[in-house]
């Protein structure tokens, strides 16, 4: 859908939502991954693609079976993930790391179900890890929000990797 | 050139720290490794169709894997013969030719140089393009469709190089009719390590994974596999085999038929693919293999940086970058004969346990790097880091080739892998290295088959 003919939220739910986001990251920076699932709905689908650098030109097809997600998350698989995190016997993340999401370029869109936004945003994760390494993760992300409630809850997220090689030793981070 | 009896000791239980962070070992590696032993380059199912490409590296050198028109494979050096510009930026996909970015030199998918823009006007027609085509790779050839480059004229077969190994390879590459595949797309991770640090890992340390997975394992609680605990509180030395001494390639092994599928959080149809094709499985490879070692979780790797996992159905690639840094490449591989559910499924759970964020690999990555970065200190580098377990308590086993270790906890394959680097690096070409395939089953398997 061209730009043009879409329809913003109302000025308040926009804020509101974009306050969100921050919020979110906030939370994630945190480690607060409690608060973080809470802000999931129910049946949340977290998706990062594998991607391979092609020709423009190129059409040949994907090879048979899909091509495979570096997340394909649900709901209980984020829980599994977040379990590990917080075992306490994740010794990479002990002493904890420090991260900083910069959320930027957000746009935010009606969706025909009123209850639902289609938002996108640029995530910019500065990941600061032993003695002086710096790594910076760049993707961008497009979302489904969904109000419930007065609550804003993501409903999907697929995230678009700006790195063919991930340039980290873990991927210990939620985009 | 670095005097390397004193890096690694005689009995192979001993390694200086250097042989992890010094550059002119490192340099001699990229010529007596990498320059010398057969490399993987691609499965011959990421390239089915003619101009198909896979762009991949052999130690440092970016190479170009090419299916041709009658079906066979080469390789090239992924560099145009004008000025050396890289050829090929694509990391895959189908082309008819390559057109070189900088003056327009275009090849063909056998590497012949096709033209050459301003031919007449300002080379006079006087440039000879034959002799200009693409460098070859100097040996390509397969093995049940693993394609491996050697750009060693010298070096034995690809056959002779795997020797006794095939025999433990073909349980995953011949079990099956139809034979097997990667896929999805390349998982690339960039690691800070030496790149012998990961294949030593993988080859013979089953010590590491109850106590660095210990959070993974924790999570994953549907996990029972070969005895061990979260924090490495026991482990059962029975289920499995440390096994080395073949040409520098080894496994480890278990020994129960379904373990290697015990990762996932239900694998209730994979076990119904396994009893069902198990008949198969013992018709083509004998008992020995199709009954104890087809579905049980096994770490293969060929030297010098091949790895893959059966069960976990991981396959990977390590490519040096320097003394300190790697480039991992991952893929997920399926037998052919698994159902596309199966096949789907066995993608995910690779990628949930070992891709770029897998539960499992995102231990791994510091401790490589923190290896590696503790062997570059001046004075830290001059000690040495220690593969002494189990040492002196290998033997043969009837019906199994190699020199096997009971267990998978064990640094038995791991001195087994020193010592083949060792060998590497003394040797001036291939006469000076030495073949062993320890063992070798020759009457062996039908004795323990019959028993
Ligand atoms: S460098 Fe490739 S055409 Fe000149
Ligand atoms: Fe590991």
């Amino acid at each position: 859908m061209p730009a043009d003919t879409r329809v913003m939220l109302p000025v308040d739910q926009h804020l509101a939502l974009t306050q969100q986001l921050y919020c979110e990251a906030r939370l994630l920076d945190g480690e607060r991954y409690a608060d973080w699932l809470d802000l999931l709905a129910e049946d949340v689908r977290y998706q990062l693609p594998l991607t391979s650098r092609r020709f423009r030109a190129d059409r040949s097809a994907a090879l048979a079976v899909g091509p495979g997600y570096v997340f394909d998350d649900d709901k209980a698989r984020l829980e599994l993930r977040i379990q590990r995190l917080e075992s306490g016997l994740v010794w990479a993340e002990d002493p904890r790391n420090s991260a900083r999401r910069i959320v930027s370029n957000v746009e935010i869109y009606q969706v025909e179900t009123d209850r639902e936004a289609q938002v996108y945003s640029v995530v910019d994760i500065h990941r600061s890890r032993i003695d002086a390494q710096q790594r910076r993760l760049t993707a961008a992300r497009t979302d489904r929000w969904r109000c419930e409630g007065g609550v804003w809850r993501l409903v999907s997220r697929l995230i678009q990797f700006d790195h063919p090689v991930v340039i980290d030793s873990n991927l210990n981070v939620f985009f | 050139m670095t005097d390397h009896a004193g890096l690694v000791s005689a009995a192979g239980a001993v390694q200086r720290r250097q042989i992890y962070a010094d550059p002119a070992v490192y340099e001699q590696e990229l010529e007596r490794i990498f320059g010398r032993c057969w490399l993987f380059l691609v499965h011959e199912s990421q390239i089915p169709q003619p101009g198909d490409f896979f762009r991949t590296f052999m130690g440092e050198d970016d190479v170009l894997v090419v299916r041709q028109k009658d079906g066979s494979i080469k390789a090239f050096l992924n560099t145009c013969t004008h000025r050396g510009n890289r050829l090929c930026r694509a990391d895959r996909g189908n082309a008819r030719a390559f057109a070189c970015n900088y003056h327009g030199w275009a090849f063909g998918t056998d590497g012949a140089l096709v033209n050459v823009p301003l031919e007449k006007d300002a080379y006079f027609n006087e440039i000879d393009k034959t002799r200009f085509g693409l460098v070859e790779v100097d040996q390509v050839a397969s093995y049940k469709g693993l394609v491996f480059g050697c750009f060693d004229k010298n070096a034995p077969s690809l056959s002779e190089y795997l020797g006794d190994m095939k025999w433990y390879l073909d349980v995953w590459l011949d079990a099956q009719p139809g034979g097997t595949a990667l896929i999805g797309e390349t998982q690339k991770v960039e690691l800070m390590t030496n790149w012998k640090l990961p294949v030593e890992n993988v080859c013979g340390d089953g010590y590491h994974l109850g106590w660095a997975h210990a959070g993974a394992m924790k999570a994953v609680q549907s996990m029972d596999f070969s005895g061990f605990t979260v924090g490495n509180a026991s482990v059962d030395l029975e289920g499995g085999l440390s096994i080395a001494g073949l040409n520098g390639h080894s496994l480890l092994a278990t020994v129960d038929g379904v373990s290697g599928y015990s990762f996932y959080p239900d694998n209730a149809g994979i076990l119904r693919y396994l009893e069902q094709n198990r008949p198969t499985a013992i018709e083509r490879l004998g008992r020995q293999r199709g009954e104890k070692l087809w579905g049980s979780q096994l770490n293969l790797t060929v030297f010098p940086n091949l790895q893959f996992l059966p069960g976990l159905n991981w396959f990977r690639v390590y490519h040096p970058k320097g003394p300190g840094r790697i480039e991992q490449w991952s893929w997920a591989m399926v037998e052919n004969a698994m159902p596309d559910d199966i096949k789907q499924r066995i993608l995910d759970n690779q990628l949930l346990t070992f891709g770029p964020a897998g539960l499992f690999d995102n231990d791994d990555g510091d401790n490589l790097a923190a290896c590696t970065e503790q062997s570059s200190g001046w004075r830290t580098r001059q000690i040495d880091v220690h593969t002494n377990m189990a040492l002196g308590r290998s033997g043969p086993r009837p019906g199994f080739p190699g020199d096997i270790a009971v267990g998978v906890v064990s640094e038995h394959n791991q001195r087994y892998f020193y010592r083949r680097w060792q060998e590497h690096m003394a040797a001036r070409n291939w006469r000076q290295v030495p073949q062993y395939n320890l063992n070798p089953l020759a009457g062996d398997e039908a004795l323990a088959d019959a028993g």
